[in-house]
């Protein structure tokens, strides 16, 4: 037995030092509380909301800025590198997602100011939601331990289902939220219990330690017929299901489409970019757990980069292929997320194939880098041109009130500014230069093909990842046809707006789509750091 | 404490699972579907119990069941919030009439 005073001693000084580092999430949670205030007290309840919600998720993003450049200062190198007795990890590669995420807060609210979805009546309860499913993909990003995962994984669910039923009167919005939140809650518990199956046979809800008594249990086993090595398989799978569902990839997707047609625009950007930022931080984490000695497990995670690959073609093909016969905005928008996420996928499972190859080497190594350095890329470029997409599509609604391509006719001439961002996050989506999403896609492919060296499937995997880029084009191209080539129609409503805040919203968003793709090389050498020491620092 | 088999707990545990995947996948009603849900959540909670008395894993494993009933009561308030919801618009319940939204 343990001594309890040294134990408790332990704890205390764990804590203290974890507190500190975790300020971003504690004042994130503390802009909750004073939301919820709000409601009650008559005095607060004449501050606008969104300015509270909106100084909590600054000073969360400047917190996280500040523990970013300090921790990619090689000098100053925090030594801490896991927080609260091993629950959460601390390093570069989750700091990087948390200031992600609370980068996209803060544009999502700013987002919400402008289009003003929430009424001042329910202000409240949506920031709550949407500062709630930001913490939660926080901790999946930074999650060491089976709980963490689990807990983040439903703490950015369950905000989510509300979210997207937010606007209660509307039939399409309820049965949106309804079907999410079937699909959402029946993935979870599949999870759950691959959770439990992992925990039980290695004894450790830690993912270090999972990852070395898996390799002590698969090397006493004799290869994939012994039930125990089954029985891990079994288990991962269902993690991964759960995992699967939240970045929606074939064939778990078909939540994606509704939910986010019955949403409103916002709260699908905001659902299509952080929780996916999110559940690939977890995946890519998870991915790594498998890094052990033995060369069982190796195979083991060799066959799941494999899979995931399989995958993220058939996702990406799927996603495009549907999205060709859309008249709805926001669908065609959801199936492009989809695709977006296969070809993501695609990096990831590079990633595992390179690191798990038996000729792993310093090459294998080098390459593994890149994958991760492509998918950070891919992600922060995601991050602005899906999130000016869908903004956009938010600011067109409240001026003609529908969201239908065919409304979209002609709209070039009559509001030039917000088509042209339109332009500019459509163009990048599809990956041309000088976007930022042609260098995004370019970072994928590349780590795609030096995998094609360990195995040929991968190049089944480029091919479907290079069809589906050209296949894109097309109904890309249909949104600027309708915004361009097509008349307004006679007797369509008039387009006013004030030029000023939207259109200082479309350029915070779009620059930097052309900021990425003009100047890679200063973000690719901070990601190419963030992913060494991710891969070597544990 | 003397040493327990885990299997049958296991078995119980397994069951329910399969119970709740099978409630998840065949009823109509949405009340129902929810219920599936709460099968998985037991019986997975059912095998955390059963893992914290047999293996290494100690007390993770109570407190792991402990966060899934919170959880689990968080899941169940939004979703028939959600439900009642979807009641208000559309006067049922049934999951295969929200068919709105396809293509």
């Amino acid at each position: 037995m343990h001594d309890i005073g040294s134990l408790v001693d332990q704890l205390v000084e764990s804590t203290k030092t974890s507190v500190g580092l975790f300020v971003p999430e504690l004042v994130l949670s503390g802009t909750i509380v004073v939301l919820l205030l709000c409601r009650i007290l008559p005095l607060v309840w004449r501050v606008p909301t969104q300015w509270i919600a909106l100084l909590g998720a600054f000073t969360a993003f400047g917190w996280t800025l500040s523990q970013f450049d300090q921790l990619v200062t090689p000098s100053e190198a925090l030594q801490v590198k896991t927080l609260f007795t091993g629950l959460l990890k601390f390093d570069e590669f989750s700091t990087f997602f948390r200031m992600f995420l609370s980068l996209f807060l803060i544009l999502t609210i700013t987002l919400t100011v402008l289009t003003g979805i929430p009424d001042r009546e329910d202000a409240p309860d949506f920031y709550t939601l949407l500062i709630g499913a930001t913490i939660g993909m926080m901790i999946m990003a930074s999650a060491n331990h089976l709980l963490m995962v689990f807990i983040g994984v439903e703490m950015t669910s369950v905000p989510s289902y509300a979210m997207v039923g937010f606007m209660k009167g509307r039939r399409q919005s309820s049965e949106a939220a309804l079907k999410y939140v079937v699909y959402g809650a029946g993935a979870a518990g599949v999870m759950l219990y691959g959770i439990s199956l992992l925990a039980g046979l290695t004894g450790t809800g830690s993912l270090p330690e999972m990852a070395e008594r898996l390799s002590m249990i698969v090397a006493q086993g004799q290869g994939i017929s012994d039930p125990t090595n089954r029985t891990i398989v079994l288990a991962s799978l269902m993690v991964l299901v759960g995992l699967a569902f939240k970045l929606s990839v074939f064939p778990f997707h078909f939540w994606c489409p509704d939910a986010f047609e019955g949403a409103a625009a916002e709260v699908a950007g905001f659902l299509s970019v952080a929780s996916k930022a999110g559940a690939f931080a977890l995946l890519v984490r998870f991915g790594l757990a498998f890094s052990g000695q033995s060369k069982e497990v190796s195979s083991i995670a060799f066959a799941l980069g494999i899979g995931l690959g399989v995958l993220g073609a058939a996702t990406a093909t799927f996603g495009n292929l549907s999205a060709y016969g859309q008249s709805n905005m926001k669908r065609l928008l959801a199936y492009s997320t989809i695709a977006h996420a296969g070809y993501m996928l695609m990096s990831v499972s590079a990633l595992l194939v390179l690191r798990f190859s038996k000729q792993a080497g310093a090459e294998a190594d080098v390459a593994s880098l890149s994958c991760i350095e492509g998918l950070m890329y891919y992600l922060f470029v995601y991050l602005f041109m899906n999130l000016g997409a869908f903004a956009i599509v938010a600011l067109i609604r409240n001026q003609i009130f529908s969201e239908e391509l065919d409304d979209y006719n002609g709209l070039g001439t009559q509001c030039p500014v917000l088509c042209f961002g339109m332009t500019i996050c459509v163009f990048s989506l599809i990956g041309l230069p000088p976007m930022g999403g042609f260098f995004a896609k370019f970072a994928i492919f590349y780590s795609v093909f030096k995998a094609t060296s360990v195995h040929w499937v991968m190049w089944l995997v480029l091919a479907a990842g290079a069809i589906n880029t050209v296949f894109s084009l097309f109904y890309y191209i249909r949104i600027l046809k309708a915004m361009y080539v097509k008349p307004r129609p006679d007797g369509a409503r008039k387009v006013t707006y004030d030029l000023m805040p939207v259109g200082l919203f479309v350029l915070m968003v779009c620059l930097p789509v052309l900021g990425l793709g003009l100047f890679p090389a200063r973000f690719s050498e901070t990601f190419h750091h963030v992913a060494s020491l991710l891969l070597t620092g544990r | 404490m003397q040493p327990i088999d885990p299997n049958p707990f296991l078995i119980v545990g397994a069951v329910l699972f399969v119970c709740g995947v099978v409630c998840m996948t065949t009823k109509r009603n949405g009340i129902g579907v929810l219920m599936g849900v709460e099968l998985v959540l037991n019986g997975a909670n059912l095998n955390f119990i059963t893992f914290s008395r047999c293996t290494p894993l100690g007390l993770d494993g109570q407190v792991f069941s402990l966060f899934v009933i919170v959880l689990a009561a968080a899941e169940a308030a939004v979703a028939l919030a959600i439900a009642l919801n979807f009641y208000n618009n559309h006067l049922t319940i049934d999951v295969d009439r929200g068919d709105e939204l396809h293509g």
